[in-house]
């Protein structure tokens, strides 16, 4: 057990676990942790195999694997599903959506909390008062009037001008760049970069904007990213903006909401679509999955 | 001289802030302030009538659901704190022990994180459903168990709602500690065992003054999200059955968009009555949070 000995010092440390007392507590962890993560996975799994079953399979069985789960029978299960499903319309809204929504919440969040924590203008305080105070106002006083808004933005209430934003992208647009919390995550990050940077670049000669976009928003690359992955990742999940406001231009989260009450669609079909609406989320996961992991010391900052 | 850079400084600031400020008035600060408002109004549809005083007020609180509602919401509450609220501190606790197979475990336990929410939830719908084709009943028929209702239990729904969302949040929860008990300093243990301090009173003494500010800082925000608790129930039982599972939140949803028109004026009421009761927890997270920060 060599692992052990390098083991850093915790709860446990390396003497303890040389004693009987301290293997055992060592072990029930690590079986505990498998259990754990056996919950966590087996919702998953039963959902992939249940797709991969046959409609009559799923009405009698009861069994946790298909039955046939050769290679063949698997692609075509994916092919036919994916054919009666006609998703592809759905997924290319989602990620117009979801990039749309990247863009403007690293525009108006990223931009404003620089300006919060850095530039500090006439007036910023106020600003910064008003937004950490909104910021745990629980957002369903905004629901029904944020709605009357949509109708005719940009005003509110009742007028026979302004634009009607129903069935376009654009209120969860601007609902992604209306994020409080984003906005100090932001400030909080470029907090902790040092003024000098700044001044140094000021008497070289670079402007306020130079100063932003050369200096700062490369230094602040780590909180950008993380904040990326997770607007991308929520815009794939956000279902509820979509059903008050998507008729035709459905997003998969929606599509897959209202295929519930769709008795046309078989059971197994329908499971995977929940696995073809998971596989995105699943790709970021993959690739920035240390950034996930790992930046969330930057995710714990608070107002 | 100087002034006039400082003015060119404060233009340029607010150029690169305008997109903020609009914005968060448009949809944050104006529709909270209109929401307030329009309260007060009767309205015909999605438009405004006229000044009606309390009556949309009354309407809400006269609702003969409405005290079931509230203690709904208070159950979602009180059974996201018995069932939530520890597992994520002992999962992170025991990941930071653990060396065999650390990575893994940390990959494996985010994957509900994951699934985007509304599959996951109507994944869960389907674990619970009340036939043999759902998981947990088959689980049970192969112990020769007959079905359960699961969700379609009143009794259950809620308790049913929070497992899933326990299991779908613990561990974005478990991260965020995770961080934290990497920064309690290894000198600090080493000097308990010293004292000759056992692993639970090392537990005890070390990591629990460590994790408190935190750990209390997450209970009250806890408590304020899960108390404006919507999309659950509206995805997994449509506030059924019976509104045994309707929360506040459903209900203003219910009231805002499902009543042909004619309880959008409800609807702000119920949003003001859900802000008014969640400011308590506010304030005093925003006060906690100060005292949190001065400690470190």
């Amino acid at each position: 057990m060599k692992r052990f000995e390098n083991k850093q010092t915790g709860i446990l440390s390396s003497s303890d676990l040389k004693t009987p007392y301290g293997k055992v507590l060592y072990w029930a962890f690590f079986a505990i942790l498998a259990l754990v993560a056996l919950i966590a996975l087996i919702p998953g799994i039963w959902t992939i195999m249940t797709a991969f079953k046959d409609t009559q399979e799923i009405y009698s069985a009861f069994g946790f694997f298909p039955k046939d789960m050769s290679w063949g029978r698997m692609v075509s299960r994916v092919s036919e599903s994916w054919n009666a499903l006609q998703l592809g319309d759905s997924f290319i809204n989602t990620i117009v959506m979801s990039l749309g929504s990247l863009a403007m919440h690293v525009v108006v969040c990223g931009f404003g909390g620089y300006v919060l924590s850095k530039l500090k203008p006439t007036g910023s305080k106020f600003i910064f008062v008003l937004v950490v105070w909104t910021m745990m106002m629980p957002s369903q006083i905004r629901m029904v009037p944020n709605y009357i808004s949509w109708l005719h933005f940009p005003f509110a209430g009742d007028t026979d001008m302004g634009v009607n934003l129903l069935d376009t992208f654009w209120p969860m647009w601007l609902g992604a760049g209306a994020d409080t919390f984003a906005v100090l995550l932001f400030k909080n990050a470029f907090d902790g970069l040092s003024d000098s940077y700044v001044e140094a670049a000021k008497l070289d000669g670079c402007s306020n904007y130079g100063v932003f976009f050369r200096i700062m928003l490369p230094l602040a690359m780590p909180v950008i990213i993380f904040q990326s992955i997770n607007v991308l990742s929520g815009a794939w999940s956000d279902f509820f903006t979509p059903l008050l406001v998507l008729d035709k231009n459905a997003v998969v989260p929606l599509k897959i909401y209202r295929l519930q009450a769709d008795t046309s669609v078989q059971m197994n079909t329908y499971f995977m679509a929940l696995v073809f609406a998971s596989i995105p989320p699943f790709i970021i996961f993959a690739v920035f999955q240390k950034q996930i992991l790992g930046g969330i010391n930057i995710g714990g900052v608070k107002g | 001289m100087k002034r006039r850079l400082r003015l060119r400084n404060n233009i340029d600031a607010w150029i690169l802030m305008l997109p903020m400020v609009v914005i968060l008035y448009l949809f944050v600060w104006r529709p909270t302030v209109m929401g307030t408002v329009w309260s007060f109004f009767n309205m015909k549809a999605y438009t405004v009538k006229d000044f009606c005083g309390l009556d949309n007020y009354i309407k809400v609180l006269s609702h003969t659901q409405f005290v079931p509602m509230l203690w709904n919401t208070v159950q979602y509450v009180l059974w996201s704190l018995v069932i939530g609220f520890f597992p994520p501190l002992f999962i992170a606790i025991m990941i930071n022990e653990i060396v065999h197979f650390k990575g893994g475990f940390r990959v494996l336990i985010y994957i509900p994180a994951v699934i985007p929410g509304i599959a996951a939830m109507l994944m869960w719908y389907f674990m619970y459903y009340p036939d043999h084709t759902g998981l947990l009943n088959m689980i049970l028929g192969k112990f020769g168990i007959e079905p359960y209702q699961w969700l379609n239990d009143p009794n259950f729904a809620i308790l049913g709602i929070i497992i899933y969302s326990t299991w779908k949040g613990f561990a974005g929860t478990m991260l965020l500690y995770y961080a934290s008990l990497q920064s309690v300093s290894v000198e600090i243990y080493e000097a308990a065992i010293i004292d000759g301090a056992g692993p639970f009173k090392r537990m005890w003494h070390v990591t629990r003054p460590a994790m408190e500010g935190l750990l209390l800082l997450n209970l009250v925000r806890q408590i304020i999200s899960v108390f404006q608790i919507m999309e659950q129930p509206l995805a997994m039982t449509g506030g059924g059955p019976n509104g045994a599972s309707t929360s506040l939140s459903y209900q203003l949803y219910q009231y805002g968009f499902n009543s042909g028109g004619k309880g959008t004026g409800q609807a702000m009421a119920l949003g003001v009555i859900i802000f008014l009761i969640l400011i308590v927890f506010t304030i005093f997270y925003f006060w906690l949070n100060r005292k949190v920060e001065d400690r470190y």
